[in-house]
């Protein structure tokens, strides 16, 4: 009886979303030269400052306090708006909170903590992985990826030689690559690298994803299943292309 | 140094204590000193079908807290001479199973016996891990369903790292695929699935196929391991199990729909 009546007095709902953000990897933390950058920048292509909403990255900076509060001055001078921060310290944490700005774990650390917890729940990932060149950084992974492990690229792009069988998961900074058939998830650019894909020989994948634009297993062309295929985005939507 | 083999499969219900009893009462009939130990403590079902569930005194969880010897525990089996079985605690809960205990009765048993088989709990929790961490060899069970596989390709893959060889970086812990429940006339309609789909999705060596059969459910209930009905197809598939563990070159059987002949169907054919 009361399903209705309580959505019809909600005053809102929770809903996950995935927003494509800009964000504003700092090298410096010198306020006087971001402003003159800004300020080129702003000349150059002054449709991209229309408030737009940015995440200052501070992961590259080694430096223990900020001085956030002007940094965004001059970012709001430039009519970019700073929502939130990522990575510092914790007295940059503590700023971030005190100026209105969301805080996120710094990015090296989140793909740390991906890591650790397949190694701790599953796979010595390593032992079946020879990393390809170093200056790729991708990985070459030999056997069937099986359900409940992870297998992942941080840098470069992930080669399977074998399945991936259903509930297992692959991710990539760059293409994912899976020579045998691909039953459980796939997801490639997974740091917004666009220009990715996933190629396998057996397409049967629960969930592909490049660069967060993904397909569900119900949305995939039936005719495609099975087949060897291609995956790309077009246009921010994904194609799939049979390889035969 | 005795062979430690776990029977797992992540499901329940595949037939895990009825393979483990079988296949260590296969191997015992073959010669080799063997015992089998219950590992799902709260949970026992070895003893029944082993049927030496009124002879069970003290446990594998008494043993390892040191309220009683290895060998008052250890039930000396009434059929086969060189077979033992290590039953687990009905009253206890999996905490108490220790790695450092299980270690140590393991060891103390790999002197005496030429094979150990680990009749694993459902799931994938201690139980489950304890029973196959120290194993050199892994029998997984797996029925003909979707669900079935997919669980026996989660624990295919803690046994490539939840293991004290994977952990040691010794040679993987050898896995073996053991089909039970097969039904080839519904595999053929489409109900199950078909060997050949099992196989590709788990990408390990077949060690053998047990097809569905009445003698399995009639054994358990008599408590007198399958592998003794060596008339039933279920019995013989064990045996023939067994042999492959051992190295030998057996031809599968059973994996394919007979339809009955004239003679068979008047005399009524095998018993099943």
């Amino acid at each position: 009886m009361s399903l209705n009546v309580d959505r019809a007095s909600m005053a809102f709902s929770f809903k996950g979303g995935m927003l494509p953000m800009t964000v504003m990897e700092l090298t410096s933390a010198d306020p006087e030269r971001i402003r003159e950058q800004l300020a080129g920048k702003l000349s150059q292509s002054p449709a991209f400052f229309q408030h737009t909403p940015v995440v200052l990255s501070v992961e590259k900076l080694d430096e223990p306090h900020l001085a956030l509060e002007r940094i965004c001055a001059v970012c709001r001078a430039h009519k970019l708006l700073p929502v939130a921060v990522r990575g510092g310290t914790d007295p940059v944490k503590q700023s971030a909170w005190a100026l209105g700005l969301g805080w996120f774990p710094p990015q090296e650390i989140k793909s740390r903590n991906l890591e650790s917890v397949a190694a701790v729940s599953e796979a010595p990932v390593d032992k079946a992985e020879i990393p390809v060149g170093a200056a790729s950084g991708g990985r070459i992974y030999r056997g069937t990826v099986r359900s409940g492990q992870q297998v992942s690229a941080q840098e470069g792009d992930l080669v399977v030689i074998g399945a991936v069988n259903a509930g297992a998961e692959v991710l990539a900074a760059g293409s994912v690559h899976v020579y045998g058939a691909l039953r459980g998830r796939a997801l490639a650019g997974i740091h917004g690298d666009h220009q990715a894909g996933i190629f396998c020989r057996e397409l049967h994948a629960e969930l592909l994803s490049v660069a967060g634009n993904y397909k569900r297993l119900e949305d995939i062309d039936p005719r495609l299943l099975g087949q060897s295929v291609q995956v790309q985005l077009s246009d921010d939507q994904l194609s799939i292309a049979s390889l035969a | 140094m005795a062979k430690i083999i776990v029977v797992t499969s992540g499901k329940g219900g595949v037939g895990k204590t009825t393979s483990a009893a079988a296949i260590a009462t296969g191997l015992a009939l073959r010669g080799k000193k063997t015992v089998v130990i219950d590992f799902d403590v709260g949970l026992r079902n070895l003893d029944l079908i082993m049927g030496c569930e009124r002879r069970v005194v003290y446990d594998l969880v008494n043993v390892i807290q040191g309220e009683a010897g290895l060998n008052q525990a250890l039930i000396r089996d009434k059929r086969v001479d060189n077979l033992h079985i290590l039953p687990a605690s009905q009253t206890r809960d999996k905490d108490a199973l220790t790695s450092e205990g299980v270690e140590k009765i393991l060891d103390m048993l790999g002197k005496d016996f030429d094979y150990i088989i680990c009749d694993s709990p459902a799931g994938i929790e201690r139980g489950a891990q304890l029973a196959m961490y120290f194993a050199d060899e892994a029998v997984v069970v797996t029925n003909p369903e979707v669900s079935s596989v997919r669980d026996s390709d989660r624990i295919l893959g803690l046994l490539g790292s939840k293991t004290r060889r994977a952990e040691r970086n010794q040679d993987p812990v050898k896995e073996h695929l053991l089909i039970t429940r097969y039904n080839p006339s519904r595999v053929d309609d489409g109900d199950m699935l078909n060997l050949d789909d099992i196989q590709e999705i788990l990408a390990i060596d077949l060690l053998g196929l047990i097809p569905e059969s009445e003698a399995v459910l009639r054994a358990s209930n008599q408590g007198i391991p399958v592998t003794h009905d060596a008339k039933s197809d279920a019995g013989q598939a064990y045996t023939d199990t067994v042999s492959r563990l051992l190295g030998e070159d057996v031809p599968l059987r059973f994996h394919e729909f007979q339809k009955k002949g004239l003679l068979s169907r008047m005399f009524g054919g095998g018993r099943r």
